[in-house]
């Protein structure tokens, strides 16, 4: 059988062809040699008919197979999309029909891959975190767009440069350069300072993908998060400071009234009476900064209704007017007519103008003019209150907002505040929609203005208790 | 063919090492600022035990030069590598320095806030002595000349702030002679960030001697 398959796959034609070409030659050869036709009639019967073979097999054999390795070469180089145009039922259609199938094995396959490397591409780009990927010398080899951003560089200016060269910084390089080493993850908390100072948390992983060598470097930025625990602490810190400031005043005058008695009627009164204003102010700073905290986490917006600019107004003055009295400073309010209404909650917005109103009379001399005005700008409404007083200095501005912050923390603790009111007023705008901003001039007094929302913002919060 | 591959690697590492020394130094630099502002002892006892690794480093990089000069003797660029990082560790180190001077300025001041104004000086012109010595690195990293004569520039700016501060200083001194105490550290600072600022312009004309052979004198 092992014969049989020697011819396997060879057509009949090739075959047949081959067998008469043989005869007609020996027919020729037989005629020269019996000197039937002369030499020159053999070579003219002979060498068209080697022309015609040589035809035949140019066109047939050797110009398919130009063809097959001229597209051969051309999908070697990378163009799949070339197809060998041979269609004839012979073994070099056979082969032509073979190399295009290949091709477009191959082509399916590319853009298999090339789908599963945008998708991963496609991960990578919409990540948050910096990605930087290295080779065995530390070299760069991708950089996703986070990274890109977070250090002002590109994949292209980067990549086969050393890490060192493209972040320069001592603790990610050796740390790098250990996992490259060590072949073991490791995790750090690192600063960068440039371009900015900012802190990361940084991941390092170790590569081995076939003989590749390398690690992936994952950034994380958690600058925001360490300045809220560090905002945290400082506010536990100064909420200690202030209760512990009136406690110590009571605890002292109480073990003085316990040590020397109570004989000394007058004394005793001037102690207690020290004892009242003390536990006063600690129950105000208690209720502030509940009051505070519930503003802050925005729960307490329940009561969204229409608000009437002069009764609110109205409602403060009421409230302030007996201090402004006392302190001998006018009060103007400035209201023009038929202003539109407020949205929000009647009580909190009433909060907020008590407190400006309040720190105004607070830090204006007698005889000076707390002025409240309102006005409608595009879509928002702008409440002032202006005031002849001390003013703020520029480098305080910024911080005025912030819990606990005092200008002067003596002054301002002599005139009974606890720094709490503007961190009211400011959550309790944001909590409407809205914003606060100030103006001031040392030595010529502040404006705060309050900026509302026109239309009701749809009530953000509002609809959690409801 | 072996040989040459094999200096030159030792050259890139050499460029590696600077650059790994100028991270410390650039983090010292901005470490000792911060620790100045906020008056933060700890930070500045880090400064200063920080410089035991920067002092190793520089002993490191020189020793790697001297022995490359022995024993490949380079010729043209090859050798400025060489030479120009000496003279940029030797800047570098010195900077180092006076990132210790000023952490251990920084533990004398503390305990009492600062009332001198000039003060607030001091970040500015910290601020630009930083971007100075970035730019002196970065210059190195990218060959860039053109970069290097920029930063230079800057040194004018700072000068001129150290003059200032010097100046509204003295003026603190007479007019309260209790201000002397922070007053007198507060100028050892700016003259220590100022010369930081000097030592940037001579990385900066290191490179320029490294890329282009010329000697300029930058400020």
């Amino acid at each position: 059988m092992k014969f049989w398959r020697f011819f396997q796959g060879i057509g009949w034609r090739p075959v047949a062809s081959y067998f008469f070409m043989l005869f007609l030659f020996f027919a020729i050869l037989k005629l020269y040699a019996a000197q039937k036709i002369s030499f020159a009639g053999a070579a003219a019967v002979t060498l068209p008919l080697a022309a015609g073979l040589a035809w035949v097999l140019y066109r047939r054999v050797i110009g398919p197979l130009n063809e097959i390795i001229a597209a051969a070469r051309e999908i070697a180089r990378g163009n799949l999309e070339r197809e060998i145009n041979i269609t004839s039922r012979d073994e070099i259609g056979d082969l032509a029909r073979s190399i295009n199938d290949v091709a477009a094995r191959l082509r399916v396959t590319i853009d298999e891959i090339t789908a599963e490397k945008n998708r991963a591409q496609a991960i990578l780009n919409s990540m948050a975190d910096g990605v930087i990927a290295v080779d065995r010398e530390a070299r760069i080899i991708m950089v996703n767009p986070a990274a890109e951003t977070m250090f002002g560089i590109n994949q292209a200016g980067c990549s086969g440069k050393s890490l060192l060269e493209v972040i320069r910084n001592y603790d990610l390089d050796r740390t790098l350069h250990k996992v490259l080493a060590g072949n073991k993850p490791l995790t750090r908390e690192i600063q960068i300072i440039s371009p900015e100072p900012r802190i990361f948390h940084l991941h390092i992983t170790p590569l081995n993908v076939g003989n590749q060598d390398g690690a992936v470097v994952l950034l994380r930025d958690v600058t925001e998060r360490r300045r809220a625990e560090q905002m945290r602490s400082e506010f536990v810190a100064n909420v200690s400071h202030e209760l512990r400031t009136p406690l110590t005043s009571i605890r002292g005058f109480v073990e003085t009234l316990l040590d020397s008695g109570t004989d000394d009627p007058e004394m005793t009164r001037h102690f207690l009476g020290i004892i009242a204003s003390e536990t006063g102010r600690l129950s105000k700073l208690v209720e502030e900064l509940l009051y505070l905290s519930k503003v802050e986490e925005r729960r307490v917006i329940h009561r969204w209704q229409r608000v009437e600019i002069g009764t609110l107004v109205d409602r403060v003055l009421a409230v302030c007017g007996n201090h402004a009295e006392e302190k001998e400073i006018n009060i103007r309010a400035n209201l023009p007519p038929r202003l539109p209404p407020l949205f929000g909650d009647p009580d909190m917005l009433a909060q907020v103008l008590i407190n400006l109103m309040d720190n105004a009379i607070k830090y204006t001399p007698s005889g000076g003019t707390v002025t409240v005005s309102a006005s409608v700008e595009e879509d928002e409404i702008r409440i002032d209150v202006a005031d002849t007083g001390v003013g703020i200095p520029a480098e305080s501005l910024p911080r005025i907002f912030e819990r606990f912050y005092r200008v002067d923390k003596a002054r301002s603790r002599e005139l009974g505040g606890i720094g709490l009111g503007l961190a009211i007023v400011k959550h309790i705008i944001k909590g409407h929609g809205g914003r606060v901003e100030v103006k001031s001039a040392p030595g010529k007094g502040s404006v705060f203005s309050i900026f509302l929302p026109l239309e009701n913002p749809s009530a953000p919060g509002g609809n959690d208790n409801a | 063919m072996g040989g040459r591959s094999a200096f030159e690697r030792q050259l890139k590492e050499i460029q590696q090492d600077i650059l790994r020394l100028g991270s410390l130094v650039e983090q010292a630099v901005y470490d000792s600022v911060q620790a100045l502002t906020k008056l933060d002892v700890a930070m500045a006892a880090q400064v200063i035990m920080g410089d035991e690794v920067v002092d190793e480093l520089c002993r490191e990089i020189e020793d790697k030069c001297v022995m490359i000069i022995a024993t490949q003797q380079p010729m043209a660029r090859d050798l400025r590598v060489a030479v120009a990082a000496i003279k940029i560790v030797l800047s570098l180190e010195r900077m180092g320095d006076h990132c210790v001077d000023i952490a251990r300025a920084t533990m004398c001041l503390s305990g009492h806030p600062l009332r001198v104004k000039p003060v607030q000086y001091i970040p500015e012109m910290a601020g630009i002595a930083q971007r100075m010595v970035k730019d002196s690195l970065d210059a190195y990293v990218s060959g860039d000349v053109e970069k290097a004569g920029d930063m230079c520039a800057m040194d004018d700016d700072v000068d001129f702030i150290f003059n200032r501060i010097f100046r509204e200083l003295i003026g603190c001194i007479k007019e309260d002679p209790a201000n002397a105490y922070q007053s007198a550290y507060l100028l050892y600072v700016s003259r220590y960030i100022e010369r930081i600022a000097d030592h940037a312009t001579n990385i900066g004309e290191a490179v320029i001697y490294l890329v282009t052979g010329e000697r300029r004198e930058l400020n």
